[in-house]
């Protein structure tokens, strides 16, 4: 589901902070750069409120933010929901006891990590990042938490690309994007 | 909420060593698990360590001004009293705040290599209630001082530097490792220990006249810190000041900020 798609009026102002790169990280990507949308206090601000409406009555107890852009937009919603934070980060960077999750790239595998004993059973959990492409970090986000017992209530990200049907790799969970990008 | 006149008469000098955990060269098992485990573990090591080695001291510092307060001549050190958090009689809320965010943080020993005494602030952002507490005392001290632009030191500065950012109206500007930012980008290298790294900034993310405060969960050795500097006084900021969740005092990095304040909560002798 998408707040575009319900002319919230804040959406328009966020949708046009974002700003596009064609061709990084290589030749052919148009790259949605989030960083100018951070540039602009009122719509920062109305981009972690629009998640906080959908998420402050949900009973959240764990929010999961994806390094390193979701470690931007996680803790404020987590803070404003009373839930805890957990970065889930990329190989050798969390100092204590980890669990990992693999998951397939275009070219090779990457691999994500949360501290063990971060998350229990019985969590609530919502996942964060900035943008939703073709799901797999997302999906690998979404094993963890239940390899631990947690429950993922939903995933929540600022952009979706729809074109690349990251949306179907969620095992069926929800996805809540606040903009769409063809 | 303490306005800052009442901050800074209460630091000044307030200091108190508290003891949390024990200090050793030899390597220690790594703690595993939560915070609440984690303090049980902590207390029960420091009972078997307690002959060995030097004891840590962390203290609660409110104030950069206040650096010489928690100088020690020379190595010698007062002793510490063990204290536990529920017995520490607290002068005002302030005090209470940051015994909740010291005890939150825990210390992962040989990591990420040996010797090294990680200070891990991921099991403070498991306690809502230590992490909001965190922001609220650096917003407390930034809120009335006009800052412009926050800047957050990839990755961790990413944590602290938005919410503090959102609640000062100010803009937020992530400082990356190479190749992340898409952009156009100004670089500055920096040493490390072996080597050098960069840190990079987008350009026109910060214009002439910004009033800048940077953000990280740690200052150590003051390197990033002071490339950061560096990049925002590059293109015409002027940096207000640095703040932290945890300062090494041991290793120094206040002074490689050269004239540019720094605010921490905790120091960790550690």
């Amino acid at each position: 589901m998408s707040a575009y798609k319900d002319k919230d009026p804040r959406i328009h102002g966020i949708k046009t902070k974002i700003r596009v790169v064609p061709n990084f990280p290589k030749p052919g990507i148009m790259f949605q750069d989030i960083t100018t949308l951070l540039l602009d206090p009122q719509a920062f601000r109305d981009t972690i409120d629009l998640f906080v409406e959908r998420y402050k009555g949900k009973n959240i107890s764990v929010v999961a933010g994806i390094e390193a852009r979701g470690f931007i937009f996680g803790p404020p919603i987590a803070l404003a929901i009373g839930a805890k934070f957990v970065p889930l980060r990329k190989p050798k960077k969390l100092p204590g006891e980890v669990i990992s999750e693999e998951y397939v790239l275009e070219y090779g595998r990457d691999c994500l990590q949360m501290h063990v004993g971060a998350v229990e059973p019985g969590d609530r959990a919502l996942v964060v990042d900035d943008l939703i492409a073709t799901g797999g970090t997302l999906c690998a986000a979404m094993n963890l938490l239940e390899r631990v017992g947690a429950q993922v209530v939903e995933c929540a990200c600022v952009i979706e690309l729809p074109d690349l049907k990251g949306r179907e790799r969620l095992h069926g969970k929800p996805l809540y994007v606040l903009v769409e990008s063809h | 909420m303490l306005s800052l006149q009442k901050l800074a008469s209460l630091s000044a000098p307030l200091s108190r060593r508290i003891e949390f955990r024990g200090r050793t060269r030899a390597p220690l098992p790594r703690y595993l698990g939560t915070p609440e485990t984690f303090a049980a573990a902590a207390a029960a090591a420091n009972d078997r360590r307690r002959s060995v080695a030097a004891r840590a001291n962390r203290q609660l510092s409110l104030s950069s001004g206040m650096a010489t307060s928690f100088e020690h001549s020379n190595g010698v050190r007062k002793g510490a009293k063990a204290v536990r958090d529920q017995h520490m009689a607290s002068e005002g809320g302030q005090d209470s705040r940051l015994t909740k965010i010291a005890s939150s943080i825990r210390v992962i020993p040989d990591f990420p290599k040996p010797g090294i005494m990680f200070q891990d602030i991921t099991t403070l952002l498991l306690n809502p209630e230590a992490f909001k507490d965190s922001i609220d005392l650096f917003v407390e001290r930034y809120r009335e001082k006009n800052i412009s632009v926050v800047a957050g030191i990839e990755a961790r500065g990413f944590i602290f530097g938005p919410p503090i950012a959102l609640a000062i109206g100010a803009k937020f500007v992530p400082m990356r490792k190479p190749n992340k930012l898409p952009g156009e980008v100004i670089s500055e290298e920096y040493s490390l220990e072996y080597g050098t790294d960069k840190m990079e900034m987008h350009v026109g993310a910060v214009q002439p006249g910004d009033r800048a405060l940077i953000v990280d969960d740690l200052i150590a050795t003051g390197g990033t810190l002071c490339a950061a500097i560096k990049l925002l006084e590059r293109v015409g900021a002027e940096v207000v000041e640095c703040a932290c969740a945890i300062e090494l005092p041991e290793l120094k990095g206040r002074d490689r900020l050269g004239d540019k304040p720094l605010f921490v909560l905790i120091s960790s002798d550690i």
